[in-house]
């Protein structure tokens, strides 16, 4: 009896421990029955954690190459010189150390900070971009015509007979901070455009009397001057 | 007056005071920090690392590992001083240079500059702790070692160009010298202009008349340079773009001032005929000297750093390492009779030579014991030579010892005997223009010895 009433007790227990232990399936809800109360309203921190950079020079290379119509450097240099003794540029070997390529062969590391020399390496440069860049998109040899806008280099867009004035400048602009800054120039500061427009203007104003031999007009000196500015600009530079 | 404790006490401070005041480097220091602005430097360095046993510390006799060169590695027909003396298996060593009424003793690579020995400071028995070159260059330049390959200091011509030619139009130029610009105490104007040889300066500021003027690319410069400010107002951290403005300026000052004609290579060689263009290694560093003597005539530059290259010979080249040595010498001279010949050119009778003040380094020494090319390998001792009319002339410190041309230890410096290092030849440069080292150095003591008292 007494052994039948223990073998009952541990058919007993071993049915009711699983039972006891056992609890019912864990559901987990799709999302928050109601929304987290706000315990308060913090401005997101976007400003930027370090100082600017100097673009590495294989990018400003490269970039130059690219607005000069996708070249390669012998090339870009080719086209640049000209054959027509403008001396709008030499060889590249003349520039790449001022521009900040490291030298391994001389142990020379890669600089990454601007200089003045680096900065006149840079007006040298762009000078020749720009001067080259006009002379193809707006300025034709005789009897021909001006290249069509998808195949201009950098002024792809055409200019109004007679004067230019703010609102025909604003448009004319956009295409070429765009080209070289990357964004509408709406979205720059708003003094950007009033300063270059007053650049065009003082430059086609006194172009005749500066230079009286210029190959170009004032008007497209007006607006080589406009490309020298951006092609030289700190954002064209830093990042 | 009594022999109080009160009187015995005023006694000895004011003798504290006077002794303190009256140390010739505190008086120095005063002097100089005033007077700085009017001083120009010239840097060399001797890329490859150079053999010091043929010019600062010379052996000529085999013992221990030392190997001193001979005819048997070296051609000596062109090494002006080299004078045979015996060595052994039939092979001729070198004389010591022992220049007449100097106490100094130089291996015949010193060449035309042991006639000069009572303007020069030698400094023997560098301890370099490196092999490596870009490692040695950084640590001879910097008085650090790089930290990651990365270097962790300015090097001198740098913290001399920001302490004294912030306002010089070019305030460093650096031909190929590992001229570094790190840390927060620079000004923007005073990053190095780096370059390959000077003639790309007159090629970089060359212009085009063809199409526009020189007064309608300044109006654009100028108009970047407000550009540069209105953005760094704009800017959490504004120091990049208000340098740029500040670059954008220099550029201006500089096209202004017609450099260009000046700065081309052959201008610098038709007027300064006093260096000699045509030498074997030293043809073309010759006219980075031109263009320091010119540059300083003018009042443009206050630091010209560049490198003399060639001096890395593992193998046979290591015959020509004397003739390297004498010519980079030769021109040091050339440089300082130039400078001589000079007119500072704001202080009114006074000689350029007066006022500048060159260094001389290298990435480090070479193995006394000769390898089985025949050449000699890198080795962490060095030496350096300075030009200055603020240090000691005539004058080695520092030593090496005689067996295995290690070195040993110079003085007591604050941490012990040890021997002079990098971080403390600088340290002691600086402080001879009033630069405080700390300011820009982590290591490095003022060795008082070097300096003129």
């Amino acid at each position: 009896m007494t052994l039948q009433l223990r073998a009952l007790a541990l058919v007993v227990l071993s049915v009711a421990t699983p039972a006891c232990a056992a609890r019912p399936l864990e559901h987990v809800f799709p999302g928050p029955k109601a929304a987290l109360p706000a315990m308060g309203v913090i401005a997101e921190d976007t400003a930027p954690k370090q100082d600017l950079r100097m673009v590495p020079p294989e990018v400003y290379m490269r970039t130059y190459m690219q607005l000069f119509g996708g070249l390669v450097p012998l090339d870009a240099q080719k086209r640049a010189r000209g054959g027509d003794g403008g001396a709008l540029f030499d060889t590249w070997d003349d520039y790449v150390s001022a521009l900040g390529f490291p030298d391994y062969r001389l142990d020379v590391p890669r600089q990454t900070q601007t200089n003045a020399l680096m900065a006149a390496t840079f007006e040298r440069l762009g000078v020749a971009l720009c001067d080259r860049a006009l002379e193809h998109d707006l300025k034709p040899p005789k009897g021909a015509e001006a290249p069509p806008l998808k195949d201009r280099l950098i002024f792809a867009f055409d200019l109004p007979a007679g004067d230019l004035d703010a609102h025909a400048f604003a448009p004319r602009f956009d295409v070429l901070h765009r080209t070289f800054l990357g964004y509408p120039a709406a979205l720059a500061p708003a003094e950007r455009g009033v300063r270059f427009f007053q650049l065009y203007q003082d430059i086609v104003a006194g172009h005749a009397k500066a230079a009286p031999k210029s190959r170009f007009s004032p008007r497209e000196a007006g607006w080589a001057a406009v490309c020298y500015g951006l092609v030289r600009h700190p954002e064209f530079h830093l990042y | 007056m009594q022999l109080t404790r009160r009187n015995v006490l005023r006694v000895l401070a004011a003798s504290a005071a006077a002794a303190v005041t009256g140390l010739p480097t505190i008086d120095a220091l005063a002097d100089v920090t005033a007077h700085s602005d009017s001083e120009f430097f010239v840097f060399l360095i001797a890329l490859g690392g150079w053999d010091v046993t043929l010019w600062a510390d010379p052996r000529n006799e085999l013992r221990g590992i030392v190997h001193p060169a001979s005819t048997e590695n070296t051609d000596t027909s062109q090494v002006k001083r080299w004078v045979d003396a015996p060595l052994d298996a039939g092979f001729k060593t070198f004389e010591l240079v022992r220049p007449r009424g100097s106490s100094l003793v130089f291996g015949p690579g010193i060449g035309d500059l042991a006639d000069m020995a009572d303007r020069i400071t030698i400094v023997n028995g560098l301890e370099m702790n490196t092999v490596a070159h870009p490692d040695g260059q950084v640590f001879s330049t910097t008085g650090r070692h790089p930290t990651g390959g990365r270097v962790a200091a300015s090097s001198v011509d740098t913290i001399l160009a920001n302490e004294t030619g912030r306002e010089q139009l070019l305030p460093i130029v650096s031909v190929r010298y590992p001229s570094s610009y790190v840390g927060a105490n620079l000004d923007r104007r005073v990053v190095p202009l780096a370059i390959d040889d000077v003639g790309s300066i007159s090629r970089t500021l060359a212009r085009a008349q063809a199409y526009d003027a020189i007064p309608e690319r300044d109006r654009v410069t100028a108009m970047l340079s407000e550009e540069a400010r209105d953005l760094a107002k704009r800017s959490t951290y504004p120091d990049v773009l208000d340098g740029l403005a500040v670059q954008y300026e220099g550029l201006r000052r500089m096209l202004g001032s017609n450099l260009q004609d000046v700065f081309s290579g052959g201008g610098l060689r038709k007027s300064h005929p006093e260096f000699d263009y045509r030498r074997r290694f030293t043809g073309g560093p010759a006219v980075n000297a031109a263009f320091a003597v010119e540059a300083m005539k003018r009042n443009v530059v206050r630091c010209v750093s560049f490198a003399i290259g060639g001096f890395d010979t593992h193998g046979n080249n290591y015959r020509g390492q004397a003739q390297l040595q004498q010519e980079t010498f030769d021109l040091v001279a050339d440089l300082v009779k130039a400078l001589d010949a000079t007119p500072h050119p704001t202080k009114q009778g006074a000689k350029l030579s007066e006022h500048t003040h060159i260094l001389v380094v290298s990435d480090f020494c070479r193995t006394p014991q000769i390898n089985l090319g025949m050449g000699r390998d890198h080795y962490p001792n060095n030496s350096a030579l300075v030009v200055s009319p603020r240090f000691r002339t005539n004058f080695v410190f520092g030593r090496t010892d005689p067996e295995q041309v290690l070195p040993q230890p110079a003085k007591k410096f604050s941490d012990g005997e040890r021997p002079i290092a990098p971080p403390d030849l600088l340290a002691t440069f600086l402080s001879a223009f009033g630069v405080e080292p700390r300011k820009y150095m982590r290591d490095g003591e003022v060795v008082a010895e070097l300096l003129r008292t």
